[in-house]
């Protein structure tokens, strides 16, 4: 009985301490020198990148994928052409290596600010993705919708902007929203051109504290909060779109 | 109104129109019929430019629509076109379907031409629909907001491209009432269809088209009780 006991205290003994070492840890990794800051400042600048370029990716991706459309209605070889090279080039290179291309050609000439070179290269690099996507949602919309727009007397835009692309972006919504979730992701790899993002902060943090566990599980879980937040903005937006469907 | 000249329209090597010299009076309701592939369709869409011709002109209210330099725009507000598919929009009401035209070209502000489009609907008994969406509609009724979609641009001549094709036969009187009514009311329409006592009743020409031509053309009663045409004679034998 007496042995039984010991064995039971024993364990507990190594469970508690177990849970201490991980509460120091995190402690250690958050709270001393106000450590926290650091992951804030980071979050701040990872939200800004991903925000600015899911704006410029939007825009870059609409018009690429209006040129494509109309270069192919309109017969205009030349700028189909110009959109393929483009939309190529960024799909068939890794981001960091454009990255690294984008910031060294902007750096050498003056000083900038590289929160604005990463988000400028990310939303070059979601525009060519979300091109693609937009594409297929313009060519997923009934030919007679353009039609019936322009037997109206709206012209091609008019008919593109009020009566097109609002039905387009219905259909593309969930691969739309898969393309914001994994630029969100991707701007982790902005520590490669000096810019102090949730992770490279967490880097920062764990060279501090000779613990570098810790901040990476608080990283993850921050991207993670991030992600499900966008989900949950995307379904929100998806239902309400959805209200032309209803019979 | 509208006159052709030798107009052609080939898809590839494939002649669909093969010259159509016609031309069609203010006030006149113009029935197109034909089997399928004569080109009855293709000419229908010509007339506003939907398709563009290969070669030969167009001309409406005296002005050459097929030159490159005519604002096809400002024409085609001239000219109402309804489809056999509806086309209605389907992202938006059936007031924002009627007023959206309208009000993007500037020609009536939002108030006027949402009293435009109340006052139209009431005119088809449907204002109980004024905030349903199109996919919440029958057939009928859905071609009939498209028919007055068109009407809200105060249109001076009607394309109508086989407007009762799509629908279920219950549905296809109410659409033809309208149309009718649109007749009576001195609108100048092109109808392209397969109904032929809509054609006796209303028309006043009728043409009949075979491999990308006009092979003949009468009054309605000529035309269906002494077709001379040896072609026209075996199509009308075979559907009526």
């Amino acid at each position: 009985m007496d042995n039984i006991m010991k064995a039971l205290l024993r364990v507990w003994e190594i469970i508690s301490d177990w849970a201490v070492d991980i509460y120091m840890s995190f402690y250690n990794a958050l709270i001393p020198d106000q450590m926290y800051l650091a992951y804030i400042d980071g979050l701040v600048v990872t939200i800004l990148i991903s925000l600015m370029a899911i704006i410029l990716g939007i825009a870059i991706g609409i018009l690429v994928a209006v040129l494509k459309v109309t270069s192919i209605n309109y017969k205009l070889r030349w700028l189909n052409r110009i959109c393929n090279i483009y939309i190529n080039v960024i799909r068939g290179t890794p981001l960091m290596v454009q990255l690294l291309i984008i910031y060294n050609l902007i750096f050498t000439s003056r000083n900038t600010n590289e929160i604005v070179v990463g988000a400028v290269c990310f939303g070059i690099n979601s525009g060519a993705y979300v091109a693609e996507i937009i594409r297929a949602g313009i060519e997923s919309i009934d030919k007679g919708q353009m039609e019936a727009g322009r037997s109206l007397g709206l012209n091609y835009i008019t008919t593109m902007r009020m009566i097109i692309l609002p039905q387009a972006v219905k259909n593309i919504l969930p691969a739309l929203g898969n393309e914001f979730i994994t630029l969100i992701k991707e701007t982790s790899v902005a520590g490669a051109i000096a810019v102090t993002d949730l992770t490279k902060a967490a880097q920062y943090v764990g060279s501090r504290t000779w613990d570098i566990l810790p901040p990476l599980i608080i990283t993850a879980v921050c991207y993670l909060i991030m992600v499900m937040g966008l989900s949950k903005l995307l379904s929100i937006f998806e239902r309400r779109l959805a209200r032309g469907d209803r019979h | 109104m509208i006159v052709t000249k030798n107009l052609k329209k080939a898809f590839g090597n494939h002649m669909v129109l093969n010259g159509i010299d016609e031309t069609i009076q203010k006030g006149e309701k113009v029935v197109v019929i034909g089997p399928s592939g004569s080109g009855k369709s293709t000419f229908l869409r010509c007339l506003n430019l939907l398709e563009v011709p290969t070669e030969g002109e167009i001309w409406f209210d005296d002005q050459l629509i097929t030159d490159s330099k005519t604002d096809i725009n400002m024409v085609r507000r001239k000219m109402g076109m309804v489809f056999q598919q509806f086309n209605l929009f389907p992202h938006l009401t059936v007031k924002e379907n009627i007023t959206l035209a309208p009000v993007k070209l500037g020609i009536m502000n939002k108030e006027k031409a949402n009293q435009k489009a109340m006052d139209l609907l009431n005119r088809i008994g449907l204002t109980d629909k004024a905030n349903a969406y199109p996919n919440q509609l029958s057939g009928g009724q859905k071609q009939r907001i498209a028919i007055i979609r068109a009407l809200a641009m105060n249109p001076e001549v009607m394309l109508f491209d086989e407007p009762t094709s799509a629908l279920d036969p219950e549905m296809v009187g109410e659409v033809l009432d309208l149309m009718t009514q649109l007749a009576e009311e001195g609108m100048t329409m092109v109808v392209v269809t397969h109904e032929m006592r809509f054609a006796k009743k209303v028309a006043t020409r009728v043409l009949f088209m075979d491999e990308g031509r006009i092979v003949e053309q009468n009054s309605p009663d000529e035309f269906f009780e002494h077709p001379k045409h040896p072609r026209l004679q075996e199509f009308l034998s075979k559907i009526l």
